[in-house]
């Protein structure tokens, strides 16, 4: 985990909006220097606006953006200590791997020398030594991407941008790219900060993750407090495969439980802070559950929904079952396939879904 | 079933269809240069090949008058036209849709026009530009507003303008659609200002646009005749000395050798632009498809 003591980028109060459509609404993040930072959430949430009013592209219609404790809002992108990467390569066509990755070398007036030198060392940093003279149509998508990161990192900026960088790559590629850009931050030691809507993406890299959804910060922490204890209704939703059952506070326990109606039934949620009467939601994440038949009791520490078992959806590693409860709504339910050890049913049988009281989560936002 | 696209004959069927059409627009431009190489001129019963005609036309007065005047009108409007249609292009591009439709009917409005009334509306307006000028000048006693609407040089350059400012906006337009403006950020990301972004990135993409539209504007200068006879004030240009000798004493055997000079520089010229831009194009193809390859492992 990197050194996220000192703030390289502080957003205050910084807001976007485009006529009558608030893109951002009034955000406010600190990052760490050297580290990576993840901004996740669905596709038009505001995380990509964020990005381009930090690098500069675009302009905030209120807020502050402090790079180093430097108010940068008025600056264009030449005059910002960042660099960005962008999502469709963006590399020149009319230049080499060598004139792209040297152009900004060649701006700040270094010798041929100087510049073949740099080149040298960053493309052999992103694996591409030899590829000086392709264009870019020669290369594959992952060569481009990495050409970019190239032409980025040779002018060792403080900060760099990433915009949905690996959104263009296959699968498999994406992932190889994840592990390789977390690497490499971790060996240029510059804070990255990484656009992207792919959860698993984010996770792979993330020191710290901030889930934009609607224009506003839903919420922030590191990669796994966010995974697992989300504390808004709308992160269970998005982050992995949450079970989300909504109801009111009925009862709050001294022994740090309280126990939420969810129309069906009643379930214990660990929780300090509630009131009896609110509204709330709890989630279980899919693989925290469990399928047992409708005649076998829940352990003493867990909690229980009837339902009737629908379907299995085989998906490689895990299966999926899915059950129904009996308001309608659909409970998902992920386990490792071929466990011999799992109970097999059929689509109408009566099973129970449980979960360890700790596994689920109380949110009331 | 038949595929009509494996019918041989059917394509070729089509080039031929081509081909003639070429012929047939580029039969008049082929007889002014044959008559240019007859030492008889036009209409006479006998033809003997000749260069002489080409030899003489440096010494035609009349003819390198108007021909200065109608370069000098060409490249002056180059000079206002192609940046104008170029910045127009850009703003353009970077305009919300409201403000692009705004743009294309301001651009394309003066195409829908005909030539004698535009003319003649421009006439009227700088007669009275000119008028309100010249009192101006009486009112301040500034000499210099007398002559500022005057017909001449300045008034055929604007309606030139606004002749070829359509065509030079689309032009370049056409060339700015394969233009990313993720390249223009990607420069300035790297430290390059506005300027240096426009003239390194993106300039070397769309210079054949904006060559064309030079060319094109050349062209243009030299083809127009109503605007640029009813503004042009006390000069001769190019083409009203070939239409004022047409239709009063025939025109002059040194006419048909500079007609045919010209037609050989514009063809040049303009087969030199199609023949780059094919060749852009087809690298740009090459591109496309190497893009459109599955992304696969490094």
């Amino acid at each position: 985990m990197n050194e996220t003591k000192d703030i390289a980028i502080e957003v205050v109060g910084l807001s976007k909006s485009y006529g009558p459509v608030r893109a951002l609404r009034s955000v406010d993040i600190a990052i760490g220097r050297n580290e990576y930072f993840v901004l996740l959430g669905p596709s038009g949430g505001g995380k990509t606006t964020l990005l381009r009013m930090i690098g500069g592209f675009t302009k905030p219609t209120a807020g502050r953006i402090l790079l180093h404790g430097v108010d940068v809002a008025h600056l264009p992108p030449d005059k910002r200590p960042t660099c960005m990467v962008f999502q469709s390569y963006a590399l020149f066509p009319h230049m080499t791997v060598a004139g792209n990755v040297g152009y900004g070398l060649k701006l700040k007036g270094m010798s041929k020398a100087e510049i073949q030198v740099r080149l040298d060392a960053v493309l052999e940093m992103v694996g591409l030594n030899g590829y000086q003279a392709r264009m870019p149509w020669e290369l594959s998508g992952g060569q481009q991407q990495r050409v970019q990161l190239a032409r980025a990192l040779v002018l060792e900026p403080e900060i760099l941008l990433l915009d949905e960088p690996l959104a263009a790559l296959d699968e498999q590629l994406r992932k190889d790219m994840c592990i390789w850009l977390k690497h490499l931050q971790e060996r240029v030691g510059i804070t990255f900060i990484h656009v992207t809507h792919n959860q698993e993406e984010a996770m792979s890299v993330a020191d710290r993750i901030a889930l934009i959804a609607d224009g506003e910060l839903v919420e922030c922490g590191d990669a796994r407090q966010v995974y697992r204890t989300p504390a808004r209704r709308f992160t269970a939703s998005f982050m992995g495969e949450s079970n989300l059952l909504d109801g009111t506070v009925a009862e709050v326990s001294g022994d740090g439980t309280v126990t939420v109606d969810v129309g069906i039934a009643r379930v214990a949620v660990p929780s300090a802070d509630a009131t009896a009467g609110i509204q709330a939601a709890v989630s279980v994440r899919s693989e925290a559950m469990r399928l047992i038949p409708r005649d076998q009791a829940q352990g003493a520490d867990e909690q229980a929904l009837d339902a009737i078992y629908q379907e299995e959806i085989y998906l490689g590693l895990m299966t999926r079952q899915i059950m129904a409860l009996p308001n309608g709504q659909t409970i998902s339910v992920r386990s490792v396939s071929d466990d011999d050890e799992a109970p097999a049913f059929q689509a109408g049988d009566a099973v129970r879904v449980v979960w360890k009281t700790a596994a689920g989560r109380l949110h009331l936002s | 079933m038949q595929d009509d696209y494996a019918n041989i004959w059917g394509i070729r069927l089509q080039w031929a269809y081509l081909l003639a059409v070429v012929f047939v627009l580029m039969v008049p431009v082929f007889y002014n240069l044959y008559i240019s190489f007859n030492e008889f001129g036009f209409g006479a019963a006998r033809y003997e090949f000749t260069l002489d005609w080409y030899g003489v036309i440096f010494t035609d007065r009349l003819l390198t008058g108007a021909m200065g005047w109608t370069l000098a009108l060409a490249l002056v409007t180059v000079v206002f036209v192609v940046p104008m249609g170029l910045l127009t292009a850009k703003l353009f591009k970077q305009a919300g849709r409201r403000l692009k439709l705004t743009v294309v009917a301001v651009m394309l409005l003066p195409l829908f026009v005909p030539a004698d009334i535009f003319a003649s509306a421009l006439l009227v307006f700088f007669k009275q530009l000119n008028r309100i000028f010249q009192t101006v000048a009486e009112m301040t006693g500034i000499g210099a507003f007398e002559t500022w609407f005057e017909l001449g040089f300045m008034t055929a350059v604007i309606g030139l303008i606004i002749y070829t400012i359509p065509y030079v906006f689309i032009v370049i337009l056409i060339t700015m659609g394969r233009y990313r403006a993720e390249q223009t950020e990607a420069a300035r990301s790297c430290g390059a200002t506005a300027w240096r972004a426009f003239w390194d990135v993106e300039f070397p993409q769309i210079r054949a646009g904006v060559f064309s539209s030079c060319a094109f504007t050349v062209i243009l200068a030299f083809n127009e005749y109503v605007r640029t006879s009813t503004l042009k004030g006390g000069f001769d240009t190019f083409t009203s000395v070939l239409v004022s000798q047409m239709l009063n004493i025939g025109m002059s055997e040194q006419s048909y050798a500079m007609g045919g000079l010209i037609s050989a520089v514009a063809i040049t010229v303009i087969g030199s632009i199609i023949v780059f831009t094919l060749v852009r194009t087809d690298r740009l193809q090459r591109i496309e498809r190497a893009k459109a390859q599955p992304v696969g492992a490094d």
